[in-house]
């Protein structure tokens, strides 16, 4: 059977299995997106010049549905998506986002055991102290195409009054040929307290081969309108991959293996990521939120310049712009490939700030999100205008904006704008 | 007139003014009998009917008389304090509330964390989250008995309310409770600047499980005009809620 006719057949068996929900007290959740996008690329750009070295789409559609099912406490998510652009063949995927069983020990305890998705911290856009969940964009901090996949994982979580602690063992284990083969392993241990209108969580985290990470959470509400919050996380070195260009005073040359290392591994300097934010609503229902980030192991203004010009250099060569021997010229676009790793949906540079303004009214409701690397000062800029047509049908008009100078982390991505028009069922 | 006459009408008058001012006397001592912390902790018992239930709330907002937006709502409550709302519709399915004292998370199911949030962010419509959550007006304000007034013909204790803490939904209510029944029958919400900012009539209140309980109020913005919110509660029923469900890190258990 082909990969099409069984997604049909899934489409085909979700209404059955909705009845079925109904009849057997099955709680369900359905949805289903359908988001086009257009965009207007930079094709002056070192990274893609003339989108030649990662070609991006300028057009593509994305449908996706999303199925929670939960029966006594076995709940599962389930994903089929389909995307369509003009660069790549049509893509349809199926997913088990999550499927885990939730076990209530007494009144005190419960047991989680399975794949699921945990997010820890009250970050709006960052999460520091997020050490379990799975990797997401700040752009897009409520993941509305539903991509965010579950981690295996055991969990403990005990309560006591307005306290809680939750100890979690997580293992990206994969079943491949039948064989069921152990992944990298995690450990973590959350205590939390709410004393005084504080919630304060103490984090512990340690990755297998890695170092002990702490870290801690907060918030707190000040009156009618205004609510606080921060997060910390800290450890002695950093595991985190740099190109090895930053820490090099060549930019003019080419590796030849693969250029990635932790640089920092076995220092002994504090290496450390913060947030801090706060939102404000106003009386008339605007909401406003601001957030400040610093992450340690990202770039400085001068790795990351230094990283430009090695990119650049590559670009050149690859433009005929400088002159290379023939057989430098393939290694060079490995280069040039292997140098886009390092940018990073979560951030690439140290300091962010992200502003979030919401307001709803009647049907409509407006959203404007803004993201400023505030070491260069390039954006984005994401305003989304949503309509609810009905209680199950919703429509958006998404646009984002990058702006910036050419050396800058966001002037220097591959896409100057783009728009999402998309259509949403629910039921 | 005749002397007999006028001993039994003087009799009568005297009679009268006795009865009434023994009356005037009565009430006198009713009122004094009855403080304002009092008739509104009894108001309160309209409002909720067991220390732990649930009730199916429906909150409908209309807009010039239109009808705007529709939500459904399984509101779960323990004690004085604590509150859980899921939320029902389509849209927001899996989305949950929780409020305990004055303190409110509010758990979305992409997000996939409860996150913190002021009295002020609403569920829907021109209901605050506190309209939903809090329903022991007893727990958050002080009352004082300030007169004694008619609202369409049926007598009312009016109180002043003020609230006891920073985070109570409103910072101010003037407050009237039925004389007779002492159920709530309209209130008129200030905001901490001062702002008229609602008001509420009491509209209608049913027998359910052998009590008289609020069926439906109607809310009325008082900064936007021409905005009103009705909610509609029913499915009223005795329930015994564990005390984790209430815990800020068991919401994403909920789900």
């Amino acid at each position: 059977m082909t990969t099409r006719a069984k997604i049909f057949m899934i489409i085909i068996a979700l209404p059955f299995m909705m009845a079925y929900a109904d009849a057997q007290d099955v709680d369900y959740r359905f949805s289903v997106v359908d988001e086009g996008t257009l965009s207007k690329l930079d094709l002056t750009t070192p990274l893609n010049f003339h989108n030649q070295t990662l070609p991006q789409p300028t057009s593509a559609n994305n449908a996706v549905s999303n199925l929670f099912l939960e029966y006594g406490g076995l709940s599962t998510s389930l994903n089929l998506s389909a995307f369509a652009n003009n660069v790549e063949a049509p893509d349809y995927a199926f997913a088990i986002r999550e499927l885990a069983y939730d076990l209530s020990l007494s009144d005190n305890f419960d047991l989680t055991v399975g794949r699921k998705i945990l997010k820890w911290g009250p970050g709006y856009a960052f999460n520091p102290t997020g050490v379990v969940e799975p990797q997401r964009t700040p752009s897009d901090p409520s993941d509305r195409l539903g991509q965010n996949d579950g981690r295996t994982l055991v969990s403990l979580n005990g309560f006591v009054g307005k306290s809680s602690l939750t100890l979690v063992y997580l293992n990206d284990a994969k079943i491949s040929a039948g064989k069921l083969h152990g992944g990298e392993q995690d450990g973590a241990l959350r205590v939390y307290t709410f004393l005084n209108g504080l919630d304060l969580s103490g984090i512990l985290h340690y990755r297998e081969g890695d170092r002990l990470e702490v870290g801690t959470n907060w918030s707190y509400v000040i009156g009618q309108n205004l609510e606080l919050h921060g997060e910390f996380l800290a450890k002695r070195g950093s595991s985190f991959l740099y190109h090895q260009i930053i820490a090099s005073d060549n930019p003019e040359q080419i590796f030849a293996s693969y250029p990635y290392v932790a640089l920092y591994d076995h220092s002994n300097d504090i290496f450390y990521k913060l947030l801090v934010g706060g939102q404000y609503t106003f009386d008339n229902g605007l909401n406003v939120t601001i957030e400040y980030y610093r992450n340690l192991d990202g770039l400085t203004r001068g790795e990351w310049n230094q990283w430009m010009k090695f990119v650049k250099f590559q670009n050149g060569i690859q433009q005929g712009a400088i002159a290379a021997a023939p057989e430098l010229i393939q290694p060079s676009r490995y280069n040039l490939l292997w140098a886009l790793q390092t940018l990073s949906p979560r951030g690439t540079m140290r300091d962010y700030l992200f502003g979030r303004e919401y307001y709803s009214v009647n049907a409509w409701s407006f959203e404007f999100i803004q993201l400023l690397n505030a070491d260069d000062g390039s954006c984005v800029i994401i305003p989304t205008v949503s309509y609810r047509i009905s209680e199950n049908f919703f429509t958006y008009t998404r646009g984002t904006l990058f702006a910036g100078s050419a050396n800058s982390e966001y002037g220097a991505l591959f896409t100057t704008y783009s728009m999402n028009i998309g259509v949403e069922f629910h039921l | 007139m005749k002397t007999w006459s006028r001993v039994i009408i003087a009799g009568i008058a005297m009679a009268a003014a006795l009865t009434s001012s023994s009356a005037q006397s009565a009430d006198d001592a009713n009122r004094s009998k009855l403080t304002g912390d009092e008739i509104l902790q009894t108001s309160d018992l309209s409002r909720n009917g067991w220390n732990s239930y649930s009730v199916l709330t429906t909150i409908i907002n209309y807009e010039d008389g239109e009808l705007k937006e529709k939500g459904s709502f399984d509101v779960s409550i323990k004690g004085m304090n604590k509150t859980l709302v899921k939320f029902m519709n389509a849209d927001v399915k899996g989305q949950y509330l929780l409020m305990v004292d004055d303190d409110m998370w509010i758990y979305m199911p992409n997000t996939r964390k409860p996150i913190r949030i002021t009295p002020l962010q609403r569920l829907m419509g021109d209901a605050s989250n506190g309209d939903v959550a809090r329903t022991r007006y007893a727990e958050d304000y002080s009352a004082k008995l300030m007169r004694e007034e008619s609202v369409n013909g049926v007598p009312c204790y009016v109180l002043d309310l003020d609230a006891k803490r920073d985070g109570a939904t409103y910072k101010r209510i003037e407050y009237w409770v039925e004389k007779e029944t002492k159920r709530p029958k309209k209130a008129e919400m200030y905001l901490a600047s001062g702002k008229h900012y609602k008001s509420i009539t009491f509209d209608h209140y049913e027998e359910t499980g052998g009590r008289v309980l609020l069926t439906q109020m109607t809310i009325t913005d008082r900064l936007r005009e021409g905005r009103t919110t009705v909610m509609k509660y029913a499915s009223y029923a005795e329930k015994e809620l564990p005390e984790k469900y209430f815990n800020k890190d068991y919401l994403e258990k909920l789900r």
